[in-house]
């Protein structure tokens, strides 16, 4: 085994074990903070891929804000942050079932995959990074989705900012 | 609308879809907005829509003489493609459809400008002024129809006008469909709508055959390819056929023998609709048909001399029954019959050119005609109302019963009204000598050029001239007898003496008919030919004729000798008030018989309406009801069954096939419930439901 | 950028541009006058709508192949202006009434809108699931505009949880195809799966994930669930928009996407799409049956409709037939953009302030009281069930026809099966409307008459004359 491996196999763990905690712990905010330890883990996988940008982005998006939206909501929207009703319903085995047999599709078609007996293709020499931001700004690569993605996001925020704002009354 | 076509070519065929889009456009308008607007105001737009599809004939045919006649056909949208029925909506300009084009919308916007001033009075005398609107928006349907009909280039195309003609003249001869013809309460005129419906109806009939025999021989119903094929088909049955159920057709809309009997009851429309659809156009719409098919009947001689005859013998048959009315209109109407009767006779034998050319002329004068009769109707309203409201103040229930029993329209309470109304009377003058054919009118040309055609073929076409010649010789007795009764003597009645004379708007479009009438003859002087050779592009074989002296004197001699004749009995000795006519002693029974129309809606009562009735009754009462319903259904059927349906209901349909159509019913219902319930508001469930989607079609793909 | 990569965008950027000014523009207007602000948008839509008009004919690829406009993108967006500009008329007096007149308002549905063009018009993946999200998000803020209201609320957020759910998927199946192939344009993805390069496991997999996400758009079993309460729950004027416009833009998508990216592996997509197609259309008309509020009933009725529409999808594994199975599809939306325009300005003519008026028993009577409108509404159902003289039925006998053609005669059978148990409940509206007593009350807003009155008149003019529009549809193929 090497190094790399073990290392993998340690995130491993630490992402599906926080991530059993998320969905399995009846305090919401404590699974708002299981969700940041495998959000840490994911970043941690994306580092081990040598796509360090990735890394940094899935930290600061989502540990950084989404992570953070998410501890907030709970806290401001909740008196006591101990969930009491049931953590599961009537449609647990359905459910279960449902997502057992979509796992196994899911691990059908990955087996399959002949991407785990290939090699990665080289990347490409020079900042990967300065490559990323150029490739966003090139009409020829990327532009056209950063530039509708930025309409959308204003979009986006009209329609939070209207939809959080109290109902006006004349 | 094809305007970029126009201003490259420098021609206007692509402008030949406004001729329907023009009216349609009016009527449109006038229907949409008509309601807030002043009656000046709807009778312009109506007028302008007609004036405009009048210029943009005149525009086409501008196009067609710079292109020397050519055929231009102008596609607009696809219509019905079927198999093999491929149909457009295709605008065809030739020659003769562009002649067509010129009459209607030229006759018709002088008649639109003419209602303004004839309905603004006519509605006020029934006490509708509703109706205004409403009237000019029918004109309007009518002039986009007529439209259609000339310039279509298949046979459905023209079924399509032919139709929507028939559609606009029974709407407008039940224009007051709540009066008669006196203007009293009755539903008279809505009748004669019906009858006039009925009646084309059975014309329309044999179209259809006609065409569907077309389609089913030639594959198509377009006119070129018709003709086409037609040319070498080799079973002349085939074309017979065709011709003869188009010639049914044509004795329905151009109102010959034995058809005719709707057009006389028609005049209860108001005058401008008798002048513009009972005279001008529509009724020429058979006329246009024969010729359109021309090349049809010209490989038959049989059916063309079997459309001679019908043309000669209504000639001379409705112009016998129009030396005994005294209805200034019905005179018109019988002379219109025996006039299309020239037209359609022409035809027959071929002289394609001297029937439109006769269809042309006589569209003046029958057009000036008409509208100087509605004059005159209106002259003696006029008096009459002048009268009552005289008399009304002291004499109330008189002035009533009066108005009750007066007739406008009816010769014998007229007399000397060219004192009264100096106008109409010699505008009426120009149209009388044009219909009876002098020199130099318009009839005198074009109704001579029937004849020298009749003469000529006489040996084909026998009878045919002889028939024709007495028409001629009755024509210009009967106009001479309503001349003289109307204007000339003494006055007959009291409302004679104070008739009044019509305004410019209905005066000023009479003074160009009127020159029309005098001057269309110009159209096809002999030496110059210009309609034929005009024609010669579309109609295959015409020839300009000769003009020969010989029948030319001796219909004029004729014509003169019958006026002089009409003067003899009715100028010379002026009618009197109550007196029977001085015919009715030399000519006895032959004079009721004229008087009475002979007899033929009579006889078709006897022999077609009240058998038909009794038929019905028949079938209706005494098989349907009686034997089939009350005996058969009854005692038969109902009673066998009921004993079967006994047996059938409780065991079997109660049992089992309600059972099941409950259960189908019932199983629907629930699961719409259940569907429904499924439907249980929470996130997670919809979400699951997704999930379900996503692994059931994965599993599909994959397990496949 | 290039003059190509602009041109090709024209429209997009033009009304982009538009809106966002819109927003700006809409500081200065008064809050009593936001009238001003739906006639400057729809002076937008219409502006845009002309310059899309001018296009036609064209086929210009833009951004390396991201976008393409091309015949299929010019009707498309025409016919998703013609939403825009109907989703104006019907809004502009209703939500005054309501209360919720507000200028982003139409601000979102321009932007709404600009999604949806895109949508119409991308060659790549990401540009799909960049549109999408872009004519989503506005949408979800729509339905939850009239933010007192706690149902409006409740749609707008349902219908962004699911919809985020459902776009999970598409992005996940971009994943797998770009696994697969190595690329998320259209043209590359259909080459490699073309000369085998790629996983087809993988990319049927991927495809199968994508088709979820427009399913879910379009209303398709099982991912139709949010429909009835979104539809239910929104403003009217927004549902109107979202039935006609969302379907739109999702189906137009569903047709490029496999039409142009997975060509080679429709024949194993096209049973699958036909089975969903055949439960789309029973669970949409057996569930509407039940419903006695118009607006869940029409929500089930425009599920039931895309059933029929995805029936020509089904056609798609045979490649002679694809160009015809887009032009009927296409021919069908038209139809129901018509139809369902009109029929939700009648149900807002009826609607109260209070969110009464919604009931089916409440058109009792109109027959008598307003013999116009309940003659468009007759004309509506008719046309929604398939009964001539209407669009409906055109559209109807266009897909049914590719169908048949294309072997799938049970599928076919389906169709006209539950066309019949369909015309149990439009019918039903058009009994209530002329046997039933009663006393609708109606509002009579001249924008809203104009609607219903010229969709009805187009339904059944345009029925009588289909071929002419048919021809266009027919040319407005992919290239």
């Amino acid at each position: 085994m090497t190094t790399m491996q073990v290392l993998f196999l340690f995130f491993a763990a630490i992402i599906l074990g926080s991530a059993i905690k998320v969905v399995t712990t009846k305090k919401m905010i404590h699974a708002a903070f299981w969700l940041v330890v495998a959000l840490f883990g994911i970043a941690a996988l994306y580092a081990m891929l040598n796509a360090g940008f990735l890394a940094m982005v899935q930290i600061v998006v989502y540990v950084g804000a989404i992570a953070i939206l998410f501890i907030f909501a709970v806290m401001l929207t909740r008196k006591e942050l101990l969930d009491k009703g049931a953590a599961l319903n009537n449609n647990k085995t359905i459910a279960a079932l449902i997502s057992l047999v979509f796992f196994g599709g899911l691990l059908l078609l990955l087996t399959n995959w002949s991407g785990f007996t290939k090699m990665a293709p080289d990347l490409p020499e020079g900042d990967m990074v300065a490559k990323l931001g150029e490739a966003l700004v090139t009409p020829n690569a990327y532009l056209l989705p950063f530039e509708v993605a930025s309409v959308l996001l204003l979009a986006a925020l009209i329609g939070a900012v209207y939809v959080a704002n109290e109902a006006r009354s004349e | 609308m094809n305007l970029s076509e126009t201003v490259n070519t420098g021609y206007f065929f692509g402008l030949v879809p406004l001729l329907v889009f023009f009216p349609i456009a009016g009527m449109l308008f006038n229907m949409i907005f008509g309601g807030k607007m002043s009656e000046k105001a709807i009778g312009t737009v109506a007028s302008a829509a007609s004036g405009l599809t009048f210029v943009v004939a005149v525009l086409l045919a501008y196009s067609l003489s710079a292109t020397h006649g050519e055929l231009h056909q102008v596609f607009l949208a696809e219509w019905i493609h079927i198999g093999e029925l491929q149909l457009d909506w295709t605008f065809r300009v030739d020659t003769l459809s562009v002649v067509m084009m010129l009459v209607v919308s030229g006759v018709g916007t002088l008649i639109h400008i003419y209602a303004i001033g004839y309905m603004h009075e006519d509605v006020r005398f029934k006490d509708d002024v509703r109706r205004f609107r409403r009237f000019f928006v029918f004109l309007n349907l009518f002039i986009a129809m007529m439209m259609i009909l000339v310039s279509g280039d298949s046979y459905l195309m023209l079924f399509v006008g032919w139709e929507g003609v028939g559609l606009c003249s029974f709407l407008l001869i039940g224009f007051w469909y709540d009066f008669n013809i006196l203007g009293q309460k009755s539903t008279e005129n809505a009748e004669a709508g019906k009858k006039a419906f009925i009646a084309n109806r059975v014309g329309d009939f044999g179209f259809l055959l006609a065409m569907f025999t077309t389609f089913w021989h030639f594959g198509s119903l377009q006119f070129d390819a018709v003709f086409e094929s037609a040319s070498h088909h080799p079973d002349p049955v085939v074309i017979s056929a065709i011709t003869l159920f188009m010639l049914i057709g044509v004795t329905g809309k151009s109102a010959q023998v034995p058809l005719y009997v709707w057009l006389p009851d028609a005049m209860a429309g108001p005058t401008p609709v008798s002048a513009l659809i009972h005279a001008a156009t529509m009724v020429t719409a058979g006329v246009y048909l024969v010729v359109r098919s021309a090349p049809l009947y010209n490989l038959v001689h049989s059916t063309s001399y079997i459309v001679a005859m019908i043309g000669a013998v209504t000639a001379l048959f409705a112009a016998t029954i129009a030396v005994g009315q005294y209805d200034i209109k019905k005179v018109l109407a019988y002379s219109t019959i025996s006039q299309l009767g020239f037209m359609v006779a022409a035809v027959g034998m071929g002289a394609y050119v001297a029937g439109i050319f006769h269809l042309a002329t006589h569209a003046f004068f029958k057009a000036l005609l008409f509208l100087s009769a509605g004059s005159i109707i209106l002259g003696m309203e006029r008096g009459h109302h002048h009268l009552a409201h005289g008399h009304g103040d002291h004499d109330d229930a008189d002035a009533h019963h009066d108005e009750e029993v007066f007739d406008p329209g009816d010769m014998r309470n007229m007399g000397n009204l060219r004192k009264q109304m100096p106008v109409t009377f010699w505008l009426y003058m120009a149209g009388t000598l044009a219909l009876a054919g002098i020199f130099p009118f318009a009839g005198f040309w074009s109704k001579d050029e029937i004849l020298l055609d009749a003469k000529l073929h006489a040996e084909h076409y026998p009878g045919v001239y002889w028939l024709l010649a007495a028409a001629a010789f009755l024509t210009a007795f009967y106009m001479g007898r309503q001349i003289w009764m109307v204007f000339f003597g003494k006055e007959r009645t009291e409302v004679a003496k104070h008739a009044q004379e019509s305004p410019p708007v209905m005066t000023v479009p009479l003074m160009v008919l009127a020159f029309l009438a005098v001057f269309g003859g110009a159209l096809n002087l002999p030496g110059s030919h210009a309609l034929t050779h005009w024609l010669e592009h579309t109609i295959e074989g015409v020839h300009a004729g000769e003009f020969d002296f010989m029948v030319a004197g001796v219909s004029t001699v004729l014509a003169l000798i019958a006026i002089g004749i009409s003067w003899l009995l009715y100028g010379k000795n002026p009618l009197k008030a109550g007196q029977i006519d001085p015919l009715k002693k030399p000519l006895g029974f032959v004079f009721t018989g004229m008087e009475n129309k002979w007899f033929v809606d009579e006889g078709y009562g006897a022999v077609i309406i009240r058998p038909f009735e009794k038929l019905a009754k028949f079938l209706s009462i005494d098989l349907d009801w009686n034997f089939w319903h009350d005996w058969f259904h009854n005692e038969v059927v109902y009673a066998g069954f009921q004993g079967l349906a006994k047996f059938l209901a409780d065991p079997v349909d109660m049992g089992i096939i309600n059972a099941i159509a409950d259960w189908l019913a019932e199983i629907t219902k629930r699961s719409s419930e259940k569907l429904s319930s499924l439907q249980n508001g929470f996130v997670r469930s919809y979400a699951l439901s997704v999930l379900v989607g996503v692994v059931m079609i994965l599993g599909y793909l994959l397990l496949k | 950028m290039n003059q190509a990569d602009f041109y090709s965008l024209l429209p997009i950027i033009v009304l982009t541009t538009w809106s966002a000014l819109l927003l700006i523009v809409d500081l200065f207007i008064d809050d009593k006058k936001k009238g001003i602000t739906a006639v400057l948008a729809a002076a937008g839509l219409a502006l845009t709508m002309g310059l899309t008009l001018s296009q036609t004919g064209q086929t210009v690829i833009g951004f390396n192949g991201m976008v393409i406009l091309d015949g299929f993108s010019t009707f498309v967006n025409t016919l998703l202006l013609f939403s825009g500009l109907m989703a104006i008329s019907v809004a502009y007096g209703y939500i005054k009434r309501r209360g919720i007149e507000r200028g982003e308002y139409y601000s979102l549905i321009l932007f709404s809108i600009v999604g949806m063009m895109l949508m119409a018009q991308a060659r790549d993946l990401i540009v799909v699931f960049i549109a999408l999200e872009m004519l989503s998000i506005p949408l979800y803020v729509l339905a939850a505009i009239d933010n007192s209201n706690a149902k409006s609320e409740e749609a707008g957020i349902k219908y962004f949880l699911l919809g985020a759910f459902s776009g999970g998927f598409v992005v996940y199946g971009v994943a797998l195809v770009f696994g697969a192939t190595g690329s998320t344009a259209f043209a590359e993805i259909a080459a490699s799966i073309a000369t085998g390069n790629a996983e087809t496991l993988l990319v049927l997999a991927g495809a199968a994930l994508i088709l979820v996400g427009f399913g879910f758009k379009v209303g398709a079993v099982p991912f139709q669930m949010w429909t009835p309460d979104v539809y239910e729950g929104a403003p009217t004027s927004v549902t109107a928009f979202m039935a006609a416009g969302a379907k739109i833009a999702g189906f137009s998508a569903l047709m490029r996407v496999f039409a142009t990216a997975f060509p080679d592996i429709a024949v194993d997509i096209a049973p699958v799409l036909a089975v969903i197609a055949a439960l789309t259309m029973i669970v949409g008309n057996v569930a509407a049956i039940a419903q006695k509020n118009i607006k869940r009933m029409l929500a089930y009725s425009s599920i039931a409709h895309a059933g029929y529409i995805l029936m020509a999808f089904a056609a798609f594994a045979n490649p002679a037939l694809r160009d015809d199975a887009i032009s009927a599809g296409i021919f069908y939306l038209v139809a129901y953009a018509i139809t369902s325009f009109g029929t939700w300005a009648i149900v807002i003519s009826l609607e109260k302030e209070d969110g009464k008026g919604l009931a089916i028993e409440d058109y009792a009577g109109l027959g008598r009281t307003k013999p116009l409108m309940a003659a468009a509404m007759t004309i509506f159902m008719l046309s929604l069930t398939g009964i001539p003289p209407t669009l409906g039925l055109i559209g109807k006998l266009y897909l049914f026809r590719v169908v048949v053609e294309a072997q799938f005669m049970w599928l076919a059978l389906i169709g006209i099966l539950t066309s019949l148990i369909s015309a149990y409940y439009y019918l039903r509206v058009i009994v209530i409307m002329y046997m039933k007593e009663g006393e609708p009350e109606t509002v009579s807003e001249s924008w809203l008459t104009f609607t219903w009155g010229a969709m009805a008149v187009l339904t059944v003019v345009l029925s009588l004359i289909p071929a002419s529009l048919f021809a266009w549809a027919s040319g407005a193929l992919m290239k």
